[in-house]
């Protein structure tokens, strides 16, 4: 089981997303890649996609995605492995501000 | 006349509408806090659609039917693996991705559903669909000419201007800075150059009539003689009469052929306007004082028009898309990268501030 969340600043598109009360969306996902819980929650959120990943498939030079902590460097090699229990962020980068 | 404009700017997208007999008011306020490069209000159903330049997370295009009560969004144009950009002055080849909708176009009237987006790095796509998919046209992007375009301003080219002819939605043009004019007869079949005519004084002697590498800031054709276009320039003011003519060029603007914006009016082909600056580097109101140039015997002649503009310590620069006319061709209305936003009824002949504080203004246009 991973937990993934969703940065305000990205949930407030995702139409009838279960936002917190700061208004990040939080959810539990089994799965052990990160691009496996990607794709899972781009098939809850579609139009998640085009925030996250470039139309090539690249994570956008202005996100970032924490996973356990550290930052992904590669953004185009997302077949990371995960443990149970990881906790990703996908967030936006303070640089693209 | 229009009683609504829509008006792009940094910070959201604001409906004005005429409030009595001189007045206009702030109606609405949508996507307040987010970038919002441009705007269509589309003639044939009354859509508006707004292009988000949202800095974290791309361009998002989103649609309303209902004149901006509610609002959702729609498919972005894209570019596939293994497009690239090439440009003609030097820089390394990479990959093409969608930086930036910079011009989105409603079809003929014989064509439902179908939008035409121009874009940096610089492709044209087309949908069938109102916005829900689209498609490059890779008759265009395919030219071999494009390697030799660059970017003026941004990083890579783009298109800024797309011309669908009101007579035969098959005919259009499309403007490219910095790649000149393009030209289909055949709804985007096959593509010509079509800027024979203008000079670019920005590149060495033997280049600067190469039509494939004029800095086009803005063209516009007039609806009721669409064989007739003004182009803003980089370097100067040009203008085309007839289909198969060259542009000339219109050296005698006061006070500067320099600027960014062009309106021509819908039926009178010799009537257009302009938002002129101090060339090129500097893009401050020449003197700081805030004018329109506007001619109406083809550009023989232009008045300088300052009625109801500031004349005194005004740094205001109007952008490509921050000049509009209505379809009656006696409203218009313009924004600043200042936030100031002036609207006439008269043609130009005096100008009224909107009475607000805005962001800085990308586009205008009227919506019905």
């Amino acid at each position: 089981m991973a937990r993934i969340i969703l940065a305000p600043a990205l949930a407030r598109w995702l139409p009838g997303a279960p936002t917190g009360v700061s208004g990040e969306v939080a959810l539990e996902l089994h799965s052990d890649r990160l691009d496996h819980v990607l794709e899972a929650l781009f098939a809850r959120f579609p139009n998640l996609r085009g925030y996250v990943l470039d139309e090539h498939g690249e994570v956008r030079h202005h996100v970032a995605i924490f996973l356990d902590g550290n930052a992904i460097t590669d953004k185009s090699r997302l077949d990371q492995p995960l443990r149970d229990g990881s906790e990703i962020y996908v967030m936006q980068a303070l640089s693209g501000g | 006349m229009s009683d609504t404009l829509l008006v792009s700017t940094r910070k959201g997208l604001f409906t004005v509408e005429r409030d009595g007999e001189v007045g206009w008011r702030i109606a609405a306020r949508a996507f307040l806090g987010d970038n919002v490069a441009l705007a269509l209000a589309d003639p044939r159903d009354g859509s508006w659609y707004a292009v988000l330049d949202l800095g974290h997370f791309g361009n998002k295009l989103q649609r309303s039917s209902d004149r901006g009560a509610t609002w959702n969004e729609i498919a972005v144009p894209a570019f596939a693996p293994g497009d690239e950009v090439i440009t003609g002055d030097g820089k390394p080849p990479v990959p093409a991705k969608l930086r930036l909708i910079w011009s989105l176009e409603a079809g003929g009237a014989s064509q439902p559903g179908r939008l035409w987006a121009g874009t940096i790095p610089g492709g044209l796509f087309r949908s069938d669909d109102s916005g829900a998919s689209w498609q490059l046209v890779r008759t265009l992007w395919d030219v071999p000419e494009r390697n030799q375009w660059f970017g003026g301003g941004f990083d890579q080219p783009g298109i800024h201007s797309i011309c669908v002819d009101p007579r035969d939605a098959r005919r259009m043009s499309v403007a490219i800075s910095s790649g000149g004019v393009w030209r289909s007869d055949d709804d985007g079949a096959s593509w010509r150059q079509d800027a024979h005519g203008m000079r670019a004084a920005y590149m060495p002697a033997e280049r600067s009539r190469d039509p494939n590498v004029q800095d086009v800031h803005h063209m516009v054709q007039c609806t009721g003689s669409p064989d007739a276009f003004w182009a803003q320039h980089h370097n100067g003011i040009f203008r085309r009469v007839a289909s198969q003519a060259e542009w000339t060029e219109i050296d005698n603007v006061p006070p500067s052929v320099f600027g960014f914006a062009v309106a021509v009016h819908p039926r009178d082909a010799d009537t257009a306007w302009f938002v002129p600056a101090t060339k090129d580097e500097r893009r401050i109101p020449v003197d700081g004082k805030v004018v329109v140039a506007r001619t109406r015997d083809g550009g023989r002649s232009f008045e300088t028009l300052t009625r109801g503009l500031p004349q005194q310590d005004a740094y205001d620069l109007v952008y490509r898309h921050a000049l509009a006319v209505d379809r009656s061709g006696d409203r218009l209305a313009f924004g600043s990268t200042t936030g100031g936003l002036w609207i006439s009824g008269d043609g130009g002949n005096r100008w009224a501030q909107l009475d607000a504080r805005l962001p800085p203004v990308y586009a205008v246009t009227f919506a019905g």
